[in-house]
Parts: C-alpha cells; sequence; structure tokens
C-alpha cells in the first residue's frame, strides 16, 4: 500500500521517468518498497529492460506499507504490492509536463488495494483538485539481476553527448553499434543493417576519451543494441541533468545505462547482439526473475536481502503525519454523518493518541493498522479535519462506494 | 574516377547545406555532375520533352578550399552519380559549426560518397563524423538526357517579386485552383491568376523590372504591354518555391513561345553569383 505527495517540480521528473519507461514497454509496475517507489517495465521481447527508483526523500511525504500475512506456520509472508498500470492510463496523465510543474501546488498517489486502483490526485491553485483513478491488475514484478559493478568497461558521460550523436541515425535504423578501445569511443550504423539496404547511409562518430568524465575500458569492445530505447532514456537524463553511465561487457551480455542522482536511480538495461560464434538471430533475452519473496532476491546492487516491515512511515515534514489505514475512508464518512458532537469526541481522543504516537514512531502505527474497526480516535487530528472540510466544501466523497 | 573536395569556410559549409535542402524538398533522387570546376544538381522530372526540370549549378572555387577531380576518361572529364537527396541533406545537417567538411568518392563494398565532417567539441580532441551515402553511376550513355537546358532567347523575362510573397499568394491560390496563369509583359508587370467557374482571381505585381533582352532588335517595335500567358501547374510551381531557402540576389522568370507553339517557362534564382537555380516548368494549357 502505497502514499506519496510530490511538488510540482517533482512531477515533472516523475513525468519523464514515465515518458522514458513508455518507449520501452506498454505496461508499467508500481512497486513500492522501503527503498522507495520503483517503476519498472520490460518490453514484449525481453529485451530491454527499466526501473526508476525514486527515493523517500525524493518525495514530500512518502509512506508504504507491505500487508503482513499471517500464515499457519507462523512464518509472516510480506506480500508487496502487485501493481500493473497500463502505459497507454498512465502517460496521458503526465502529459504537459511543464504546465503541470507551473500550475500544480502538490500531487498526491496512493493506492486502494481492496479495490485495485491506484489514484493519482493533483491539487492546483484556487482549490481545484484532479482525480484519476486508475484500475491495476495484480501482477508481480520482475526484476533484473544484472550487477553493474563487475562490468569490464565503463563510462561516464554527459547527456548532451549521447544526444548529438542521436541525431546522426535516421529513425529507420533500429541498431547502433557501440565499438570502445583503451583510447576512443566510436558509435556507428550496424554493420547487419548496412549490407542489407543497399539505399542507407552507413555513418559513424568517434569521440575521444577526454569527452567522458569517467573513462576505463577494460577490454576492446564492439556490441550492437536497439536504438529505440536509447531516446527514451535521453529525455529522462535531460530531466534529472545527471551524468548517464555506461557499463557494457563483451557482446551478448546485456548493457547497463544507468542515471544516478541522489534521489532518483534509474537503471536500463538493453540486450545486445551475441558474438558472430554463438549468434542468436536477436538479441538474447534478459535474465529475469520475479519476486516470490522479497527476502530471497539478491537486487541489483544491495546484498542484503529486503525483509518487509509492517509499516513505514518516512516523512520529511515535522509535523507528525501519521499513516493512514484502510479504515480511514471509511469512518470519515461515518464522521461526517455524525455532526459536531461526535466531532469534538473524536478529537478529544485524537490529540491524546497524537502525542503518544509522536514518541514511539514504530509501534503505535503498527498496531493501528491492523486493528480493524477501530473507531475514529485512531486517526491524526488535522489529517482528519483538512479531510473532512475539503469534503464538506467540495463536495467529494471520500467513502468507498 | 576520383573526387575529393573539402570545404573549411563555414559560410560557404551553411551555403551548401541550405542548397542540399532545397534540392531534398523538390525531389527524392537526383544527379550530382561533377566538372573540373563545376557542381550541379540536376533533377529530372518526366516532362512532355523529356528535359531536365530543375538545373543547379555551383561554381567550385566558391566552396571548397580543394578540389580535385578526374572523370571518366579524359576526354569525358565528368562524373555523373545518382544518390538520394535527403541522405545527403541529413548528412551535412551534422555538420554545422564543423572545422573542416571532406567528400570524397570511395567504393567500401558499394559505391559512396563519404563525407567526413571534423566537428568541435569542448576538449582539446575532435569528434570526427562519417557518412557513407551510397550512390550509383551513372553511364554516359544516359549523359545526354541530363545536359543543361539551353535557354532560348525568351519572348518576355522578367524579375520575379520578394519569392516569400509569392509563394504565400501561391499557397492561398493552390486551394482554389490547380492550375495558375501566369502573366508578364516587358514593363515590369507580372500577374498572377487563377479562374474557376465561381471566381477569378488575380495578383498583381507592378514595376518589377526586366533583364535587359539579348536580341533588342527583333522585339523593338513589340508592344511593351503586351502579355505574355503560361498555364501550368500549382502544385509543381509551388514546390519550387518551397524549396527557396536562399536568399536569392537576383529571381527571374522566362517565358518562350517555340515555333510549335509549345510554351515553357523557365524560372532562374541565383546568389550572389555563386549559385544558379533553374527551373524549367512546361505549359499545360487546358482547353475547356
Amino acid at each position: 500500500m502505497l502514499k506519496c505527495v510530490m511538488s510540482g517540480s517533482q512531477v515533472k521528473v516523475f513525468g519523464k521517468a514515465v515518458q522514458a519507461l513508455s518507449r520501452i514497454s506498454d505496461e508499467l509496475w508500481l512497486d513500492p518498497s522501503k527503498k522507495g517507489l520503483a517503476l519498472r517495465c520490460v518490453n514484449s521481447s525481453r529485451s530491454a529492460y527499466g526501473c526508476v527508483l525514486f527515493s523517500p526523500v525524493f518525495f514530500q511525504h512518502y509512506q508504504w506499507s507491505a500487508l503482513v500475512k499471517m500464515s499457519e506456520n507462523e512464518l509472516d509472508t510480506t506480500l508487496n504490492l502487485k501493481c500493473k498500470l497500463g502505459m497507454k492510463s498512465i502517460l496521458p496523465i503526465f502529459r504537459c509536463l511543464n504546465s503541470l510543474e507551473r500550475n500544480i501546488e502538490k500531487c498526491k498517489i496512493f493506492t486502494r488495494s481492496d479495490k485495485c486502483k491506484v489514484v493519482i490526485q493533483f491539487f492546483y491553485r484556487h482549490g481545484i483538485k484532479r482525480t484519476h483513478n486508475i484500475c491495476f491488475q495484480e501482477s508481480q514484478p520482475l526484476q533484473v539481476i544484472f550487477d553493474k559493478n563487475v562490468c569490464t568497461n565503463t563510462l561516464m558521460i554527459q547527456p548532451r553527448l549521447l544526444a548529438d550523436a542521436i541525431v546522426l541515425f535516421t529513425s529507420s535504423q533500429e541498431e547502433v553499434t557501440l565499438a570502445v578501445t583503451p583510447l576512443n569511443f566510436c558509435l556507428k550504423s550496424s554493420n547487419e543493417e548496412s549490407m542489407d539496404l543497399s539505399n542507407a547511409v552507413y555513418s559513424e562518430m568517434f569521440v575521444g576519451s577526454d569527452e567522458f568524465d569517467f573513462f576505463q575500458i577494460g577490454m576492446d569492445t564492439e556490441i550492437t543494441f536497439c536504438f529505440k530505447e536509447l531516446k527514451g532514456i535521453l529525455t529522462f537524463s535531460e530531466a534529472t541533468h545527471a551524468p548517464i553511465s555506461i557499463y557494457f561487457d563483451f557482446p551478448g551480455k546485456p548493457l547497463a545505462l544507468s542515471i544516478d542522482d541522489m534521489l532518483v536511480e534509474a537503471n536500463f538495461i538493453l540486450a545486445t547482439l551475441a558474438d558472430e560464434s554463438s549468434r542468436a538471430s536477436s538479441p538474447q533475452s534478459l535474465c529475469l526473475s520475479q519476486k516470490r519473496k522479497r527476502s530471497d532476491l539478491i537486487k541489483k546492487k544491495a546484498g542484503k536481502n529486503i525483509t518487509g516491515q509492517a509499516l513505514e512511515c518516512i516523512s520529511r515534514k515535522a509535523a507528525p503525519r501519521r499513516l493512514y489505514p484502510k479504515e480511514t475512508l471509511t469512518n470519515i464518512s461515518a464522521v461526517e454523518n455524525c455532526g459536531s458532537p461526535a466531532m469534538k469526541r473524536a478529537n478529544g481522543d485524537i490529540s491524546e493518541v497524537s502525542e503518544n504516537s509522536v514518541s514511539n514512531t514504530e509501534e503505535v502505527p503498527g498496531s493501528l493498522c491492523l486493528r480493524k474497526g477501530k473507531s475514529e480516535a485512531s486517526l491524526n487530528y488535522r489529517l482528519k479535519k483538512s479531510l473532512i472540510e475539503k469534503s464538506l466544501i467540495y463536495g467529494i466523497s471520500i467513502e468507498n462506494s | 574516377m576520383r573526387f575529393r573536395a573539402k570545404i573549411v569556410d563555414g559560410a560557404c559549409l551553411n551555403h551548401f547545406t541550405r542548397i542540399s535542402n532545397m534540392i531534398a524538398k523538390l525531389a527524392k533522387t537526383c544527379t550530382l555532375r561533377i566538372s573540373p570546376d563545376k557542381l550541379n544538381f540536376i533533377l529530372c522530372d518526366k516532362l512532355a520533352n523529356g528535359g531536365v526540370s530543375m538545373w543547379c549549378e555551383l561554381e567550385q572555387e566558391n566552396f571548397f578550399n580543394e578540389f580535385q577531380m578526374e572523370g571518366v576518361s579524359a576526354e569525358n572529364n565528368e562524373i555523373y552519380l545518382e544518390l538520394t537527396s535527403e541522405n545527403l541533406s541529413r548528412a551535412l545537417k551534422t555538420a554545422q559549426n564543423a572545422r573542416a567538411l571532406k567528400i570524397k568518392l570511395t567504393n567500401k563494398h558499394f559505391p559512396c560518397l563519404t563525407v567526413s565532417v571534423e566537428l568541435l567539441s569542448m576538449s582539446s580532441s575532435s569528434r570526427i563524423v562519417t557518412h557513407d551515402i551510397p550512390i550509383k553511376v551513372i553511364p554516359r550513355k544516359l549523359w545526354k538526357d541530363l545536359q543543361e537546358p539551353v535557354v532560348p532567347d525568351p519572348d518576355v523575362s522578367i524579375y520575379l517579386p520578394v519569392l516569400k510573397t509569392m509563394k504565400s499568394v501561391v499557397e492561398k491560390m493552390k486551394n482554389i485552383s490547380n492550375h495558375l496563369v501566369i502573366e508578364a509583359n516587358l514593363d515590369g508587370e507580372l500577374n498572377l491568376k487563377i479562374e474557376t467557374e465561381l471566381v477569378c482571381v488575380t495578383t498583381h505585381f507592378k514595376d518589377l523590372g526586366n533583364p535587359p533582352l539579348a536580341s533588342e532588335s527583333t522585339h523593338q517595335d513589340r508592344n511593351m504591354e503586351h502579355m505574355a500567358e503560361v498555364h501550368i501547374d500549382i502544385r509543381k510551381l509551388l514546390q519550387f518555391l518551397a524549396g527557396q531557402q536562399v536568399n536569392p540576389t537576383k529571381a527571374l522568370c522566362m517565358h518562350r513561345i517555340c515555333r510549335s507553339g509549345k510554351k515553357t517557362l523557365l524560372f532562374r534564382v541565383e546568389t550572389n553569383e555563386t549559385s544558379k537555380v533553374s527551373s524549367v516548368l512546361g505549359d499545360e494549357t487546358i482547353f475547356l
């Protein structure tokens, strides 16, 4: 279960990530975890994988909880949010990013697992609110097992350089070849294609090693990969203003393009054409695995296993923004109907609870979540009040329909 | 056959790129003719008389710092190549802000025109970009179809108004009719006219000036105000006008009636006397 809040400029970066991933695939996994919110996608031929991880500090407010399932043999299996969205549903929401950045005050994304919906709300000035409800499919997100650090060749470049190189190639060319030696770097049209089409222009660009921020080549390599995904990655990198790192090895082994800002980490893994001797007609599929149990997976960078926690509440603001139990929603409608006396009573109770909660961040919220049918006293006063006000003024129903 | 040329000057490179863009807009394939002192872009359209529809001439000295060529043979010291015009213009597009541009004829798996650009970059080392554009060598027996159109003495020749203005007028007229009548006289007046059943629209241009005629004597007794007219396909005219990216110093239109009664219209655009583009449009008089 996820809840996060972003400001206008953060939405722009988020939107650019969605746009970059849309070039890879038609489906997107929303995968929140303790490390942050990850957007993952894989293309239909399993030859390209993209993942953009937004760390919790990227958001103004980030809250994630996994449902803890009590199984019979007393092993708590933590179920992550298995949320797969269609790109057609989510991409139009993040259109016109420049105007979004200027006009919105806040963007809230939260999930309602009981209804399999992701809700994206944009709060504009003058109290205007735009809400999108997107249904998601339950599907386990895929992850690529790829360790960047063992690659023999590593490059770090400014996105501008890649953008200049991309201009050279026509959109009809599907594949490009990257050839490196310890001294220089060359991006050229794939030999395969230019041999077949006698009308195609063969282009190549040589760049000296001193134009790179980091240039470490273990061995002379020539790899060929699909060009289409590269363009998507470039637009995202221009939004983050961070250099792109390229990790690769011998032909056949995937290539990783990585952008690592303090707040956002993006990884795009592309399959490459295998070598002459073991030539496959198409790029080999990436090694993918599904997340059965979080604890079992070895993630790309982090060695440690992830253990689910019952609840997490990470917030930038000083004010205690409590977690948001599912029951909250049903309770609010009850409060609305009750009228003022009930509210007062609730207020009284709540203030006490809040003070307690401040000291024990982990324990109290945990108990709150699991207890079902708790009265409105468990709600945070401030949060509840603002919700009620909004619902009364704007006539928006917050309850479950 | 050999050909090597190099451009170093930015302005020349810019001009060459714009001409190449103009050619790309006019036709998909074009012929490049290389001779010791000139470079020509030739477009062959299927005209009724089978002639050249566009002829562009560039004085090589005005563009290239180095220019070496060796034709097919000693007597025929020329090279005719056929290429996709868009390939060349796209290759040149990457050459903006280049330190140097080299073009040469090579044979890598198949005959190519290799465009090699040395780009300036922020660091000390420069980037080298190479494009191999596939070409077809045109055999000598087909050369006769690709000669410069003979410009016969025109009946009327007139300087054109600002091409941008003319283009916007013709574009609006395109929506009404497919055929345009161009009338011009020796008094500096040009009319663009379209006629349909419902409406007739004419745009008049005055005081345009006429270039001096070659043979003055035969035309002395001619009525200066007599309008010579030609019917042409509006889309072809628009194609020619749309391609004009280079700001010309001189643009003129020549009208000629042959003995057979066939009328031809020739447009010529010159820039600083370094490049000349001539486009021939045949008459398509419609008998109603």
